[in-house]
């Protein structure tokens, strides 16, 4: 059977964290009541001017292209893209076409414990458009509503090369982009409200070829799981096509995630001629030097080079070293913990268990935990000075987690220092023995298990407090004597 | 009180007088505006009730306004500038009753100087053009000869005293060419000077507020009053507002002036402009102006590539008119059809051949080979007036080939791509370089001297306008209101 190459190139749109719009002081906070946050300018009245620049999104823009390893263009210029639609109020978005912010990146993937760069194209800023809001379905709805409080909203577009080959390197690609994203915070990434979209253009070309196939553009895909099953369906029913003789019809497709399959649809414009030209009402515009150095300067350090000092510093294993610098948060909160708690390993393994279980099962984002790397730290040094058990510090962390109380607190409080005194704990085992007779009948005659039953009732008796180490000692002494 | 003859100085002398003045003033003013409407049809809003509610505004805040700087002064606005207390249609049916949400950034300059909005003026469709046929709301009539054009209604209300300034936009050149049809003068400040902020424009790159005056004098205070930076609208100059009147008195250096050695090629160049403009050039001899004919290759093609240009911008700046927001909406059942119903019915067929020229060579087909080229040939003539403009103060010529078009026989264009008209202004504008007309009166209907000077250099031009105004006992064209 033939076989075929994937090549899949993606179209990321992000939208930036500014509190205000690209060309107007309009606020772009999400869930809004349709049409308030909008202003003669971002409604395309006639007469509206460009204001001063939005800086904040032009330093955004150039923090993510230096992020993706991109290099900055030298003028920042806009163009126009002129099209009519109910969504564009000017007749035109402004963008970035001829002379992207930043171009010739890479992001680097991991992938069967080899590393992989994807290139990047361009990465540019451009204007959202409104959103077109409809009684049902846009066929058989009376009449379309706009809401026009996304129109001006600053998005930064990334364009990969044709080098993703897989669904799997999709998703990958994927998350380190919001990883990268998130570290240097220019956006939160979520792609289910929107504010990270992605397309697909994928085709499909024999094995070894070097003549790309016919194309279709993916979209709609509103999840890192829906881009992987869209791709993977897309890819396969290519193929079948071309396993056919057929041909693949160059289209846009749609992902219907309840179906789970992807459809052919309607071209919203009748031509693709966008008829671009530089904007005429905004000069050109010189970053100036000093400005780039800040900005370079800002970004912290970045998921791919955390990893590695994490592999090659803390020793940790590479998969635990992925997971802790997955986000920027969690990756400080580790390093914040070893500064109190230098045991990489133990941090590592406590964060990995207990702290994730907490987080997942509770539905918690690292950024709203009460629980602060200093106290974690202390947990860990309590127990290793034999404060208190593990078991106990367990039940102390959860409590920490529910509460955000510091663990010492929450020992005093309770009660959960450790019994570590060898009259105090020799006492108690003395009433034990006394207590059960039987148990040490038992363990004379060979029966081990007495011996985990008689622990047992010693911790009992404390609460759990006691160091089980020495009960251990003190009862093997007392019981063969 | 004779409101044509008294100065600016003098309507605030008087008014700080006695206050009772001003309902003298207002009076005046509704009735030179309504007899100069009635004959020319210079306006397109004009209510005397308006003018007495400002006047009555002005009386309750003298004690306040004393210093103002243009207290008491009437003036015009062509109806491309936007007014929030009237209309403005650009004098189109599209916006025949649109009212705009905010006033224009000049508009609010004037009212916060004390001036009086006497009326809105006409003018051709969206500014385009200055052949005086392409109103919504019909031709203006030259005050010179009821039975020429006048351009524009901006320059025949200053001409006839209706307002004392009047401010309107020039793209190609349409300000400066109306004002040399009616006799009066006129500035195309550099670039930037005047914030476009609520200005209706066509051409962004192109398109600048201008001023028409009487008096070089006022023309010196309204440009202080008017020009300077606005963060609404990142196209203006960031540059320091020079004290024009004070500069005006001291004296001036010898002027040296080139002419273009080809300037009597100009396509339409009536004979008496010819003769004319060379009685004008030993006349500026005389006076001790030293003129150089000189090489400029590329001036000739100057209103060809604005015309291009300036079509391009045209279809993007008002692809927002689609009936959707604002203005006019024609009746359709889908989105396509209502956008073709909207602009076919909305537009004159003027605009519309114009947009559809715009539109055409916008697209990948002919960008390169129509957009592109006139994009070179700006840089081309930038640099060669910026080269000229090093070595000579001013650059002369004509400011139209020829005086002002019959109304029945509006532009004696012959199926040429650029207006005739143009030929001398346009450079500035696509220099971005500051241009002002200068009236002289022959026998027949008056035409205009056209200086450019250097880039934020207005000085000299108004220096030269004194100058011309004192020594050639200027005297304005005779007319019949
Ligand atoms: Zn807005």
């Amino acid at each position: 059977m033939q076989e075929f190459e994937t090549v899949i190139g993606l179209e990321v749109h992000v939208e930036l964290l500014t509190k205000t719009k690209m060309f107007c002081g309009c606020s772009t906070a999400f869930g809004a009541s349709p049409n308030t946050q909008v202003c003669p300018l971002c409604l395309g009245l006639p007469g509206g001017t460009v204001p001063e620049l939005n800086r904040k999104a032009i330093e955004y823009t150039i923090k993510a292209a230096m992020a993706l390893n991109c290099s900055i263009t030298e003028e920042i210029t806009f163009d126009r893209k002129n099209y009519f639609y109910a969504d564009l109020p000017k007749g035109y978005q402004i963008s970035q076409f001829f002379y992207p912010m930043g171009t010739g990146g890479y992001v680097e993937i991991h992938l069967n414990g080899s590393t992989k760069k994807i290139g990047i194209r361009q990465i540019h800023l451009e204007e959202d458009t409104g959103k077109l809001l409809h009684l049902g379905n846009i066929i058989s709805s009376p009449y379309s509503r706009v809401d026009f409080n996304r129109a001006g909203v600053p998005l930064v577009e990334i364009v990969t090369d044709p080098e993703v080959r897989s669904a799997e390197e999709a998703r990958l690609f994927l998350q380190k982009l919001r990883s990268i994203l998130r570290y240097i915070e220019i956006s939160d990434c979520k792609m289910e409200e929107g504010s990270m979209r992605c397309d697909a253009n994928i085709s499909l070309m024999p094995l070894g070829s070097k003549e790309f196939g016919n194309k279709t553009e993916l979209k709609n895909m509103n999840s890192f799981r829906s881009v992987y099953k869209g791709i993977e369906y897309e890819v396969e029913r290519q193929r079948n096509i071309l396993l056919e003789g057929a041909e693949v019809t160059p289209q846009t497709r749609h992902w219907d995630e309840s179906k789970g399959l992807t459809k052919a649809m309607r071209s919203k414009f009748v031509s693709a001629d966008y008829r671009c030209f530089p904007d005429p009402a905004i000069p050109p515009f010189d970053p100036p030097q000093e400005w780039l150095e800040e900005i370079r300067e800002s970004i912290p350090e970045l998921p791919d080079s955390r990893f590695t000092r994490f592999v090659r510093e803390y020793e940790l294993p590479p998969y635990d070293a992925e997971v802790l610098t997955g986000s920027r948060e969690m990756a400080d909160f580790f390093d914040a913990v070893l500064t109190l708690y230098n045991e990489p390993k133990n941090v590592s393994n406590w964060i990995m268990s207990e702290f994730l279980r907490l987080l997942n099962s509770t539905n918690t984002e690292i950024s709203e935990c009460r629980i602060k790397p200093e106290d974690l730290g202390e947990l860990l040094n309590l127990m290793d000075k034999e404060v208190i058990s593990g078991k106990i510090a367990k039940g102390v962390f959860e409590e920490m987690f529910a509460s955000g109380e510091k663990p010492e607190d929450i020992i005093k409080k309770k009660g959960l220092v450790q019994i570590s005194d060898e009259n105090t704990l020799s006492k108690i085992i003395d009433s034990v023995l006394e207590g059960n007779p039987s148990s040490v009948e038992d363990f004379h005659s060979g029966k081990n298990k007495a011996m985990g039953f008689l622990v047992g009732q010693v911790m009992k008796e404390t609460k759990g407090k006691a160091n089980p180490q020495l009960v251990n000692k003190l009862l093997k002494e007392k019981i063969e004597k | 009180m004779e409101l044509p003859n008294s100065s600016i100085q003098q309507i605030k002398t008087k008014i700080n007088e006695n206050t009772s003045f001003l309902d003298e003033l207002g009076e005046s003013v509704s009735q030179r505006c309504s007899k100069v409407q009635k004959k020319l049809n210079a306006f397109i809003s004009f209510d005397p009730q308006f003018i007495a509610e400002q006047i009555e505004g002005i009386k309750n805040t003298v004690h306040n306004s004393k210093n103002l700087s243009l207290l008491g002064v009437p003036f015009a606005l062509a109806d491309n500038i936007s007014t929030s207390e009237q209309k403005t249609t650009c004098a189109s049916k599209f916006l025949a009753t649109y009212q705009p949400p905010f006033d224009a950034r000049v508009t609010s300059i004037l009212k916060a100087n004390g001036a009086i909005a006497a009326g809105k003026t006409n003018m051709n469709e969206f500014g385009v053009g200055c052949s005086g046929d392409s109103s919504y709301f019909k031709a203006v009539k030259n005050p010179c000869d009821t039975k020429h054009t006048s351009g524009n209604g901006a320059a025949a209300a200053v001409l006839t005293g209706a307002v004392k300034l009047s401010l309107a936009s020039d793209a190609l050149g349409e300000l400066r060419q109306a004002a040399s049809y009616c006799g009066v003068i006129a500035i195309k400040p550099t670039y930037g000077r005047i914030s476009r902020r609520g200005l209706l424009d066509y051409a962004s790159s192109l398109e600048q507020i201008g001023i028409i005056s009487n008096s070089t004098g006022e023309l010196a205070a309204v440009m202080e009053t008017l020009f300077g930076y606005d963060p609404e609208d990142v196209s203006t100059l960031d540059a320091k507002v020079p004290a024009y009147s004070l500069m005006l008195d001291k004296n001036t250096n010898k002027i040296h002036a080139a002419v273009p050695e080809d300037w009597s090629d100009a396509p339409y160049l009536q004979d008496h402009i010819k003769i004319l403009f060379q009685e004008q050039i030993n006349k500026l001899e005389d006076l001790g102006i030293k003129i150089d004919l000189i090489s400029l290759p590329h001036f000739r093609y100057a209103s060809t590539a604005a015309t291009i240009i300036s079509a391009v911008e045209a279809f993007s700046n008002l692809a927002n008119y689609d009936g959707i927001r604002f203005g006019y909406r024609g009746e359709a059942k889908h989105l396509q059809e209502m956008y073709t119903q909207t602009r076919s019915e909305g537009f004159s067929s003027k605009l519309k051949k114009f947009l559809t020229f715009g539109s055409l060579i916008s697209t990948a087909n002919y960008y390169h080979d129509y957009f592109l080229q006139s994009q070179k040939m700006r840089s081309l003539i930038t640099i060669e007036l910026d080269t000229c403009l090093q070595k000579y103060d001013l650059l002369l010529t004509p400011t139209t080939p020829f005086t002002a078009p019959k109304l029945d026989h509006p532009s004696p264009m012959n199926g040429e791509l650029a207006d005739p008209a143009g030929f001398y202004t346009a450079a500035a504008n696509l220099a971005g370089l500051p241009a002002l007309t200068f009236p002289v009166n022959g026998s027949g209907l008056p035409f205009g001297l056209h200086f450019m000077a250097k880039r934020e250099n207005e000085i000299e031009l108004l220096k030269t306008a004194l100058l011309l105004e004192k020594e050639i006992s200027f005297q304005k064209p005779e007319f019949d209101i």
